[in-house]
């Protein structure tokens, strides 16, 4: 219920004010799916560089390989090597999903799905947009420091983190710029969770949001528990390096005292683990809604998965030692973290089978968002499953660090989010841009991308189960990995693949946002929530009239319906 | 505006300010705690408590710090009923006084660090140093940052009560009240104990 009216926004005059330093969340929006797609691109660029080197070890990378390593002849240098898997990680992790899933989509949907005219406090939430520009800025820039930019892994373990493993001020920006976005992400969390409670229509009660906001919600809330968590251990990692302290330094490292490593892997892992749902709840909520929109029923169980996906927020927060299985911890605790952990897997089986039964004897149409929203299905059932080896520690201890971990977090983390993201920028391409973009090159996307990143990750857990190392520069000086290249040339071509279908989205946006004079309707996907009953593009101010809400997100095919649509707009009332 | 309407959009709006001001010091809260839990892991798996022959860090400074810190709330919470009732002199008075016990608060932590380095602790020394500085360098930056959020306050003692600013005060004061509780924590979890 909302516990004030928001004023109507002045419609903003100058390029500064509506553009660049906008409070307008739908723009602060954009601005953040710009900021992702910008990293995306770069990270995934990135990828190309390992992937190239993997499979041939050696030979000048293509193109630009020249430009980039001249010293070498276009060859990717190890240390490079270390240095591109670390960028690739953070990058895409943190400065192109977290953008764009919950940056963009977290600010441009919670307001519009819950009938409010802005974020609540909108200029904490431009500000969240520059800090997180700032960050990206400083961790770009780190790419240019002397000794090249942090080389110590995306998880920055000490002593690899640490002056010993990695002097120079690569890793120091890096946290730094990490801190940084920390700062960003809690302020946009603090606006997220506040805007839900307090902001949502008259009428409209927790479980009447879309499943998108019941995702972006619990996401926000474990940003803002667990980022602080991680914004500690960089702090201590920063005074490490720049102050001398000795926090994570140990034995012959510390000239003193008895600091401790894994300290800081703990820390890690207590954010580490949200972390993961952190990134994949919005999606999980993009995608429950939109199975339901496509398949023209109802959600299947609605509560049942916004409860199973709170579930899994509160379990997620007590699982983190799966991922340290190997630094010695007690028995006692390793079984406790496994057992915790399978746990999760009971919530997971329940939404999964929800979306199963969402689409079950549905009138499926397949437009572009929902091809895109099955393969999340298809792709997350197999990370998730992936997922049970690793969780259990008999097998972990064999497969840890190998490249069946890459495949698994790959196919839960990016191939899902991935997906997720790509259905979202379909669906609320005419709420964002007013204009629809193109089916036939969205489809060509969509199988290009999942024929590419099925082969890239499936081959990951098959050259991973053979005992490939992950983080290794050139693993096939090993006699025993030599049979690998085969299947490593097959990955590299599958990844190569997944890039150049890149090329029909950028095209395909591009082209649709300045190009195309096409205008969308207001309602092209005949669905009910609440941002469909304004014109498209949204308007500055969103609701005229504030909304009152009188029936659930997904109505499709429910006897009781007034109109002869075969849905029904949520402020409009059932029989 | 009507009365009645003013004091609903009123209420609504602390409210609102309520449930973001408390997401905001829960964030803030897991960062000390990390801290906290740090210090008690290096504490819990140290055999002797200071370690290598280092000394204890006297009571005496952290525990003025704590008085001053406590006292200050106290005026604060002074300042913020003044503020409801429109008293210009109680406001700047009590104002005044948080803000003095305030710089007086950063004042006795530079004689604490000042008095670790006496003692031969330096920031460099191994863990037991750097947990000591590492901890209240931060603890002290908020309290910057307090001090600088309680500028925005100054205003109010020309201007006097404003409807408009009570979430201001508020927010500070509870961002202030947290600062206080969180130095009550680390003195006794690193001094006392």
């Amino acid at each position: 219920m909302a516990f004030f009216e928001q004023h109507i926004h002045s419609e903003p005059k100058t390029f500064l004010s509506k553009y660049i330093f906008s409070y307008d969340h739908k723009v602060i929006g954009k601005q953040f799916l710009w900021y992702g797609i910008l990293f995306l691109g770069i990270g995934g660029i990135m990828a190309l560089m390992i992937r190239w080197t993997l499979a041939f070890p050696g030979q000048a990378f293509p193109i630009i390989g020249n430009f980039l390593f001249p010293e070498t002849g276009g060859v990717v240098p190890p240390d490079t090597y270390a240095m591109l898997f670390t960028m690739h990680g953070t990058i895409m992790i943190f400065y192109a999903i977290t953008p764009i899933l919950i940056g963009a989509f977290g600010n441009f949907l919670i307001p519009l799905q819950i009938g409010a005219r802005d974020m609540v406090f909108p200029l904490l939430n431009m500000l969240s947009f520059w800090l997180a520009f700032v960050s990206g800025v400083i961790l770009l820039a780190s790419l240019f420091t002397p000794l090249g930019a942090a080389a110590g892994g995306w998880t920055s373990y000490p002593t690899l983190s640490t002056l010993i493993g990695s002097p120079g001020a690569g890793q120091t920006l890096w946290t730094l710029a990490l801190f940084i976005l920390g700062i960003s992400s809690t302020m946009g969390a603090v606006n997220y969770i506040t805007t839900i409670i307090v902001l949502r229509a008259p009428g409209m009660g927790y479980f009447d949001m879309p499943l998108s906001v019941w995702g972006l919600g619990l996401t926000a809330i474990l940003n803002a528990i667990f980022l602080p968590v991680l914004g500690a251990g960089l702090l201590l990692l920063i005074f490490d390096r720049v102050f001398g302290t000795t926090f994570f330094l140990a034995g012959a490292a510390a000239t003193s005292g008895t600091g401790d490593p894994i300290l800081f892997q703990h820390v890690f892992w207590i954010f580490g683990h949200p972390e993961v749902y952190i990134l994949i709840l919005p999606a999980w909520g993009i995608v429950s809604d939109l199975l339901s929109f496509f398949a023209r029923k109802p959600a299947f169980g609605a509560k049942a998965t916004a409860l199973a996906m709170t579930s899994i927020t509160i379990l997620s927060t007590v699982v983190y030692g799966h991922h340290m299985y190997t630094t010695q911890m007690s028995p006692l605790l390793t079984q406790s973290f496994m057992t915790l952990t399978m746990t999760i897997s009971i919530p997971s089986a329940i939404f999964f089978a929800n979306w199963l039964g969402t689409i079950w004897k549905g009138s499926i149409k397949f437009p572009t968002p929902m091809i895109f929203s099955l393969g999340v299905v298809f792709v997350f059932g197999l990370g998730g499953l992936t997922g049970l080896y690793l969780a259990t520690v008999t097998t972990d201890l064999y497969l840890h660090d190998t490249y069946f971990v890459v495949g698994h977090f790959h196919y839960t983390m990016a191939a899902s989010v991935l997906l997720g993201g790509y259905a979202a920028v379909y669906f609320w391409m005419p709420k964002m841009f007013g204009k629809m973009l193109n089916e036939t090159l969205g489809h060509i996307h969509f199988w290009l991308t999942f024929l590419g990143l099925n082969g890239v990750f499936m081959g990951m857990m098959i050259v991973g189960y053979a005992g490939m190392h992950r983080r290794i520069y050139n693993p096939f000086v090993y006699e025993f990995l030599e049979r690998l290249i085969p299947m490593n040339t097959f990955v590299t071509y599958s990844a190569l693949l997944m890039g150049v279908a890149q090329f029909f989205f950028v095209i395909n946006f591009v082209y649709t946002i300045f190009f195309k004079k096409e205008k969308a309707s207001d309602n092209p996907w005949e669905v009910g929530t609440l941002e469909w009953t304004i014109p498209s593009p949204a308007p500055v101010y969103n609701f005229k009239e504030i909304p009152v809400v009188k029936c659930g997100p997904h109505e499709f095919g429910n006897p009781n319906l007034t109109g002869d649509r075969d849905f029904q707009y949520q402020t409009e009332e059932l029989v | 505006m009507n009365k009645a309407l003013e004091a609903n959009q009123i209420q609504g709006k602390q409210a609102v300010h309520a449930v973001g001001m408390t997401v905001l010091l829960v964030s803030f809260a897991m960062l000390f705690a990390t801290l906290l839990l740090g210090y008690i892991v290096f504490r819990l798996t140290t055999d002797t408590w200071p370690p290598q022959g280092l000394a204890r860090i006297p009571l005496t400074l952290p525990t003025i710090s704590t008085l001053i810190i406590g006292v200050s709330s106290v005026f604060f919470m002074n300042f913020e009923k003044a503020f409801m009732t429109n008293q210009l002199g109680k406001m700047r008075a009590f104002f005044g006084l948080t803000m003095g016990l305030g710089l007086g608060f950063m004042l006795v932590q530079l004689e604490l660090w000042n008095s670790m380095k006496e003692m031969g602790l330096w920031v460099s020394g191994g863990a037991y140093p750097s947990l000591f500085y590492s901890l209240t360098w931060i603890h002290a930056a908020h309290i910057v940052m307090a001090l600088v959020s309680l500028l925005f306050l100054v205003p109010r003692l020309f201007e006097g009560y404003d409807m408009d600013r009570i979430t201001w005060v508020q927010n500070v004061g509870k961002f202030w009240h947290f600062l206080g509780l969180v130095w009550f924590v680390m003195y006794i979890v690193m001094f006392v104990y």
